[in-house]
């Protein structure tokens, strides 16, 4: 026998306990990897190869506000700029699902590939974009969602705009942080609403990116006091501040994160006492038999350590693998398009797991510590 | 001191203090135990007999006196010390067994043998010779709740004898057992004492069981009141 043996058949002895004693550890930990890798994704969003060069131009007063569709000519002879494209939110409906679950933009196409250059797609699919007046191109996750492939029709109704589209599928698209979007002709919309001459925002590609705050001034300026002022900023700005719209949603995580660890802490703590208390004869036993308290908190500690280990391990593996491998876009019916356990949210699992292992054993150890041998041996007499 | 005692014992007392009562556990006794006996300590409950016998064996401290065993004055000794000490020279035998339950008997036998430097083929042979003096070499194997009252105690002796003290100490180790399996242990701690030269000291209330030792005295309020040696 050796004192790892020892300590394993001590952990072990009461099966169901520290069945239990494991899973609600593994079930926290799996919570706190799951609320923390949300955070992440809603808060960090995944920027695209050509972030670094592209600049949201929106409404200063508010996104849902129309742009003019003037301003176009302006923004592209802004020296920098390379490309500008009309990028209108469409807001349909697929066949009558109640709910929007992919989002629709009306753009335009030869502007539309040299912005959004990290999209892959076979070659031929933007030329048919531009020649198809109905064409669309999709996301794989969602031509995969509806079992959709190139040539295929379908309907929208929008929400925002008056009537009905049908569109034919000319292209799908991935290689994006969210590959979930259907992109169509600006002019085809304009068409069906009767050209009012308004987009919705416009997104430009700058040339390089030292060219980026100079781009970005000179639009805010060039619109400001007329009728439509622009907000024009990076893309990852412009992400930050769509995120920011949705609340203070980083607390509320914060907060289900901190009681999630809390109450772990008190649960693994009462375990622990629970079982030491049950076996403070046994330790009295050890004293006697020469065992010292440095020798008894060794026990103790790696026995919690070890439960709160295999608990992290059920529990932090078990997110991993889930996200990792699973279809997480499937799981949150499109909410989420990547759930990326990170090695810094595996640590952080893994340093709560430690400290509450060494938290859960402080309490025992002090009493076991106080205890006397002649106390001890007295206890269950 | 005789050099022939292993157990000298000078005015020790030993009172507890329950907030403002004081209760005499130990009330200046003077006692001296010699190798290889065999000594039985009677006594009514609450007579100090246990008290003196943890004392003893350095689980517990007077409140004054001294108390040499082997030669060390087991009142100096500090918390890690007196475990050392324990573990080198003194093998514990208790009414209730105290086997650990998750451990098979050579298991049990082994733990104070964690505390040494042997390596695991050394501890694997002194546990097999261990158990087999007590007669249970063929039991190695078997978990505490396997093996009778009888065989659990003779396990907790060998657990005792594993580290080859002198001194070993009983407190009522047959107050737990049917009258056969009493004498069935009572007979190894009398050969222990005969063929091995081990210094044995028993608490115990029943008469027939000191009869098995070479001297008995008798505690009373704390206080020794006659010295029968055999």
């Amino acid at each position: 026998m050796t004192a790892a043996g020892f300590i394993v058949k001590n952990a072990l002895r009461n099966k169901r306990r520290a069945l239990l004693s494991v899973s609600s550890v593994a079930a926290s930990l799996f919570l706190l990897v799951t609320l923390q890798v949300a955070l992440r994704e809603l808060t960090l969003p995944q920027e695209g190869a050509g972030a670094a060069l592209r600049v949201a131009a929106r409404s200063k007063i508010s996104i849902a506000n129309f742009l003019p569709a003037r301003q176009r000519p302006i923004i592209e002879n802004i020296p920098g700029v390379e490309a500008v494209t009309p990028f209108t939110w469409f807001g349909g409906e697929y066949k009558n699902e109640g709910a929007m679950s992919f989002a629709q933009f009306a753009i335009e196409p030869k502007a539309m590939r040299k912005v959004f250059v990290e999209a892959r797609m076979h070659a031929d699919a933007w030329d048919a974009l531009e020649k198809e007046k109905k064409g669309c191109i999709l996301g794989k996750i969602t031509a995969d969602k509806y079992h959709l492939q190139v040539g295929d029709r379908f309907t929208l109704v929008s929400t925002i705009f008056p009537g009905e589209l049908e569109f034919k599928v000319v292209g799908i698209y991935s290689g994006t942080p969210d590959d979930r979007n259907m992109f169509f002709r600006h002019d085809y919309l304009d068409d069906s609403i009767g050209y009012p001459g308004l987009v919705g925002m416009w997104w430009l590609k700058v040339k390089s990116a030292a060219d980026m705050p100079r781009v970005i001034d000179t639009i805010n300026k060039d619109f400001a006091n007329t009728s439509a002022e622009v907000r024009a900023e990076s893309e990852r700005a412009f992400q930050l501040g769509f995120i920011s719209m949705w609340g203070n949603i980083k607390v509320l995580i914060a907060s289900i994160s901190t009681v999630v660890v809390f109450t772990l802490v008190l649960v693994s703590a009462s375990t622990m006492s629970m079982a030491i208390r049950e076996r403070f004869r046994e330790l009295a036993i050890l004293k006697a038999l020469g065992f010292r308290r440095r020798e008894l908190f060794a026990f103790i500690l790696a026995e919690s350590f070890g439960l709160a280990a295999a608990g992290a391990l059920l529990g932090i593996g078990g997110a991993y693998c889930l996200y990792t491998y699973g279809d997480i876009s499937k799981m949150t019916h499109g909410i989420f398009v990547s759930f990326e356990v990170t090695p810094r949210i595996i640590g952080a699992g893994a340093l709560v797991a430690a400290g509450l292992g060494i938290i859960a054993a402080i309490a025992p150890s002090i009493a076991v510590a106080k205890m006397s041998v002649v106390n001890g041996l007295k206890t269950l007499d | 001191m005789a050099a022939d005692n292993i157990v000298t014992i000078r005015n020790l007392s030993k009172i507890y203090a329950q907030g403002e009562i004081q209760v005499t556990a130990l009330n200046n006794i003077s006692l001296d135990i010699a190798v290889a006996e065999f000594l039985a300590l009677m006594g009514p409950s609450g007579s100090g007999k246990s008290t003196l016998l943890h004392i003893i064996a350095g689980i517990d401290r007077p409140t004054s006196g001294g108390c040499r065993v082997q030669n060390v004055d087991v009142t100096k000794l500090n918390e890690s010390e007196l475990a050392d000490w324990r573990n080198q020279n003194v093998g514990f035998i208790f009414q209730t067994f105290n086997l650990i339950p998750v451990l098979t008997a050579a298991e049990n036998v082994e733990l104070p043998l964690l505390l040494t430097q042997l390596s695991r083929a050394q501890r694997h042979k002194q546990v097999e010779t261990a158990l087999e003096l007590v007669g249970l070499a063929d039991r190695a194997k078997h978990l505490p709740r396997q093996l009778s009252g009888g065989q659990e105690q003779r396990v907790a002796i060998a657990r005792a004898l594993v580290t080859d003290p002198q001194l070993i100490v009983a407190d009522e180790p047959t107050g737990n057992l049917d009258s056969h399996s009493a004498q069935e242990v009572l007979g190894v701690l009398q050969a222990l004492r005969r063929d091995a030269g081990k210094t044995v000291i028993l608490v115990t209330h029943d008469p027939k069981a000191a009869a098995f030792g070479t001297r008995t005295i008798h505690l009373e309020k704390g206080e020794l009141l006659n010295d029968n040696s055999v």
